[in-house]
C-alpha cells in the first residue's frame, strides 16, 4: 500500500514538472540570459476596498470616576469589526518567479465604536431612576506604508498568493461623534430622550503605529494586467493614543470621555489591477513568463 | 556587524513607534468627574490641597436631607485623581469653608456645630480621617485663613450682630478676636443668613493678613458688604474699602507687595478684575473706584479664585472663575507688569462652576469644581494641568 502511494505521489511530482518544463519552451530548452530576464516583473496598481476595525484597550482610563459603586462599570464597550471603513491602495510590486516585495502605500479610513452606560436611581423610590448613554464612533485617517512578501502558488491565470508583511502607519486626521441617549423615569413617567450628536475633531488624541500583517489573496491575468483580491489581517503592535494629549480635548472631557490606551486591528478586503512595467509589447504577455 | 546593526535600528524603530502608556504624564495631566449612582445625592467641592504622598485631599459638602444647611463632606484621590476613598462626616457638623489649613503637618477645616451654630475647628489626616473636633466657640463661621501657625477666621455672631475676626490656635485656643456692627435691622442679617443655608448669593467671604502685618477681612460692615483693615486691638477699622450694600465689593484679595492687591471687584452683578490694586488701608475708600478690566463673560457677581504661580520661569497671577457658557474660566496676568497673557476655558456639556485652586508639587495647577452629570447630578470635578500645558496658555 506504501509503495503504492509512493508511486502516485512520484507520478504527480512528474507530471507537475512535465507541464511547469513545458510552460517554459520545452523539455530540452536550457534557462537561457532572457528567460532570467523574464523570471523578473515589475507592477504597478492600485487597488481600493474595505476594512473593518477592532480597538482593543490596554490599559483603561475613565473620567466619570465611580465612588460609590465598581470602577469596571464606568469602563467603555467596545464593539468588534462592527464599521465599515474604506481604503485606496497605490501597489508597487517586485516578482522574481513566484516571490514578490511589495510596498503598498494606502490611504485608509478606519471606524471602531465604543459606548458606555450609567444609571442614577433614587434610594427613596427603586422605579425611579435614569439611565445615559453614551455612544461614540470614532474615524481615525491614516496613511499605511507596508513592506510586504508575497508568495504566489502555481502558475496558472489564477493564482493563489499568501503574503506577511510590517507597516507603520501615520496618523493624518480623526473626528470622534458623541451620541447621548437616555431614559428619564424619575420625572413622572418613562420618557426617552436623545440630543443631536457632538462631532469633535480629535486628531490630537492620536499617534503613528505600527503593526504586522498576514493574508492571502489571488490574482488572475487578463491579457497582460493583472486583476487581484486580497484579504489580508492587520495586527496594530503599538498604542495608537497619543498619552500625553489624553486628557487635551476639554470637550470630549467636559462630556466624560477619554482615550484608552488602545491598539487597533483591521480586516482589509481589496480589489484592484496591477500593470506590469516591463516588455509591453503585443506579442508578449506577462503571463507567458 | 551589519546583522547586529540592523537588529538595534529595528529595536529603535520599534521603541520609537511604541507609545507606551506614560504614568509621568497620566499625573500631569487629567480630568475626573467624581460619580455616586445615588439619585438624590449632591457635591459640591470646597477646596482642595495636595498632599505629600501626591495625592489630592478634597474638603466639600453635601446636601442633608433634613436641614438647609449643607454637609460635610471629604474625599481623597491619588496622584492619578483615582478616588481611594470618601467620608461623610455625620451631620452634628454642618456648613464646611475653606480654604484646608496645614499646621504641623496635619490638617484642618472649620464648620458650624448643628445645633448651637458654634465654629468646630477639625483636625485630619492627610487620608481625609478626621482626628480631632474642637469646639472654638463663635457662631457661624465664614471664612478661614493660615497665619503662621493658626488660623484666622472670620464668623458672624448673630447675637450682637457683628462680623468677628479671630486668631485661632490649631489647638482651638482663641488669642485674640474683634468683632465690628453690621448695622442694625434685620434686612442686613436676611443675605448673610441666606448665603449659609444657601438659599441665596454666596457672598466672596474672605479673611487674611496683608503684608504690612494688619489683618483684614472681607465681610459686611456697617449695612455693606466691605474690606475692612483692623489690627484686632482698636474697636474702629483701621480702613475699610467699601461696597455698595450687598450689591458691590471686593470678590477676592491676593496681596502681591506692599499696598498692592490682585483683586477682582463685583457691582450689581458685574464684574471686574485688578491684577494690581493699590488698597487702601486706612480711612475709607470705595471698590467701585478701583476700576478693572470688565469681564461680561462672566455670570452675575461671579465666584473668583487668584493665586500666584511660576509659569516658564515668570510670576502669573492666575483668575479663576465662572462663564455664562457654564464653563470654568482661567485668565492669566503678568504679576509685574499686570499685562494679560492669555485665557483657558475648561468644560463642556454639562455646567461646571468653580470652587478651588491649587499649585502642585510638579509646577502644575489642579482646579476643583462643580459639574452637573447629566446635567442633573451636582459632583465634584478635577482638573490637573501639567506646567507645560499652562506654559502653552499664558505664553
Amino acid at each position: 500500500m506504501r509503495k503504492a502511494l509512493l508511486f502516485v505521489f512520484l507520478l504527480g511530482c512528474a507530471l507537475a514538472h512535465a507541464q511547469s518544463l513545458k510552460k517554459k519552451g520545452g523539455l530540452k530548452s536550457k534557462a537561457t540570459k532572457q528567460d532570467i530576464f523574464l523570471q523578473k516583473q515589475w507592477w504597478l496598481g492600485f487597488k481600493a476596498g474595505v476594512n473593518l476595525s477592532e480597538a482593543v484597550p490596554v490599559q483603561r482610563y475613565t473620567v466619570l470616576t465611580p465612588t460609590n459603586y465598581p470602577g469596571t462599570q464606568a469602563d467603555k464597550a467596545y464593539d468588534g469589526f462592527r464599521k465599515t471603513g474604506s481604503q485606496a491602495t497605490l501597489e508597487i510590486t517586485f516578482q522574481y518567479k513566484n516571490f514578490s516585495f511589495s510596498t503598498q502605500p494606502t490611504y485608509r479610513q478606519s471606524r471602531f465604536t465604543y459606548s458606555n452606560q450609567f444609571q442614577w436611581t433614587s434610594t427613596n423610590d427603586a422605579n425611579a431612576s435614569l439611565d445615559q448613554q453614551y455612544d461614540f464612533e470614532q474615524k481615525v485617517n491614516y496613511a499605511d506604508l507596508p513592506l510586504i512578501i508575497k508568495y504566489e502558488i502555481g502558475s496558472n491565470t489564477v493564482r493563489p498568493y499568501v503574503q506577511v508583511g510590517i507597516f507603520y502607519s501615520l496618523l493624518i486626521d480623526a473626528r470622534q461623534t458623541v451620541r447621548i441617549s437616555g431614559t428619564d423615569k424619575a420625572s413622572g413617567g418613562t420618557n426617552p430622550y436623545s440630543s443631536e450628536p457632538v462631532i469633535v475633531g480629535t486628531k490630537d488624541l492620536f499617534a503613528n503605529y505600527w503593526g504586522l500583517m498576514a493574508g492571502g489573496g489571488v490574482s488572475y491575468h487578463l491579457g497582460n494586467v493583472k486583476l487581484v483580491l486580497d484579504v489580508s489581517y492587520h495586527k496594530g503592535m503599538s498604542n495608537i493614543a497619543n498619552t500625553k494629549n489624553r486628557f487635551s480635548n476639554d470637550r470630549l472631557s467636559g462630556i466624560g470621555d477619554v482615550q484608552d490606551d488602545l491598539k487597533l486591528n483591521n480586516v482589509v478586503i481589496s480589489a484592484g489591477v496591477l500593470f506590469p512595467m516591463r516588455f509591453l509589447n503585443s506579442n508578449f504577455k506577462s503571463i507567458d513568463r | 556587524m551589519n546583522r547586529q546593526l540592523l537588529l538595534v535600528a529595528l529595536s529603535a524603530f520599534a521603541w520609537s513607534c511604541s507609545n507606551k502608556s506614560d504614568p509621568a504624564a497620566d499625573k500631569a495631566n487629567f480630568t475626573r468627574i467624581y460619580d455616586n449612582n445615588k439619585f438624590e445625592a449632591s457635591y459640591f467641592p470646597i477646596d482642595i490641597t495636595q498632599t505629600p504622598d501626591g495625592g489630592y485631599l478634597m474638603l466639600g459638602g453635601r446636601r442633608l436631607d433634613n436641614s438647609n444647611f449643607s454637609g460635610v463632606y471629604l474625599m481623597k484621590v491619588d496622584e492619578l485623581g483615582a478616588f481611594v476613598s470618601e467620608k461623610e462626616v455625620d451631620s452634628n457638623n454642618i456648613d464646611p469653608i475653606g480654604p484646608i489649613l496645614t499646621a504641623n503637618g496635619k490638617y484642618y477645616f472649620f464648620c458650624m456645630s448643628s445645633v448651637a451654630l458654634q465654629s468646630q475647628l477639625i483636625e485630619m489626616d492627610a487620608n481625609g480621617e478626621i482626628t480631632q473636633t474642637i469646639n472654638v466657640g463663635g457662631t457661624y463661621p465664614a471664612a478661614a485663613a493660615a497665619d503662621n501657625g493658626s488660623f484666622l477666621l472670620l464668623s458672624y455672631d448673630n447675637v450682637n450682630k457683628q462680623s468677628v475676626i479671630s486668631l485661632v490656635s490649631p489647638s482651638g485656643s482663641v488669642s485674640g478676636s474683634k468683632g465690628f456692627s453690621i448695622g442694625q435691622g434685620d434686612a442686613v442679617e436676611a443675605p448673610i443668613i441666606n448665603h449659609f443655608i444657601r438659599n441665596g448669593r454666596q457672598f466672596p467671604f474672605q479673611v487674611g493678613k496683608a503684608l504690612s502685618g494688619q489683618y483684614f477681612f472681607n465681610g459686611f460692615f456697617n449695612y455693606t458688604f466691605s474690606l475692612v483693615f483692623t489690627d484686632l486691638t482698636s474697636a474702629a477699622p483701621l480702613g475699610v474699602v467699601q461696597g455698595q450694600q450687598a450689591e458691590g465689593g471686593l470678590s477676592q484679595v491676593l496681596p502681591l507687595t506692599g499696598t498692592t492687591y490682585a483683586t477682582a471687584r463685583f457691582s450689581f452683578g458685574d464684574n471686574y478684575f485688578i491684577p494690581a490694586a493699590a488698597l487702601n488701608s486706612s480711612g475709607i475708600s470705595s471698590s467701585v473706584d478701583l476700576g478693572g478690566n470688565s469681564f461680561p463673560e462672566l455670570t452675575a457677581n461671579a465666584p473668583v479664585k487668584i493665586l500666584v504661580t511660576t509659569i516658564n520661569a515668570r510670576e502669573i497671577i492666575l483668575y479663576g472663575s465662572n462663564t455664562h457658557s457654564k464653563q470654568i474660566a482661567l485668565y492669566g496676568y503678568n504679576k509685574t507688569s499686570g499685562e494679560f497673557l492669555g485665557s483657558k476655558y475648561i468644560g463642556f456639556s454639562n455646567p461646571f462652576e468653580i470652587a478651588g485652586m491649587a499649585t502642585t508639587a510638579d509646577g502644575g495647577l489642579a482646579v476643583c469644581g462643580t459639574t452637573y452629570v447629566a446635567g442633573r447630578f451636582p459632583r465634584i470635578c478635577l482638573f490637573k494641568f501639567s506646567r507645560e500645558e499652562l506654559g502653552k496658555v499664558f505664553k
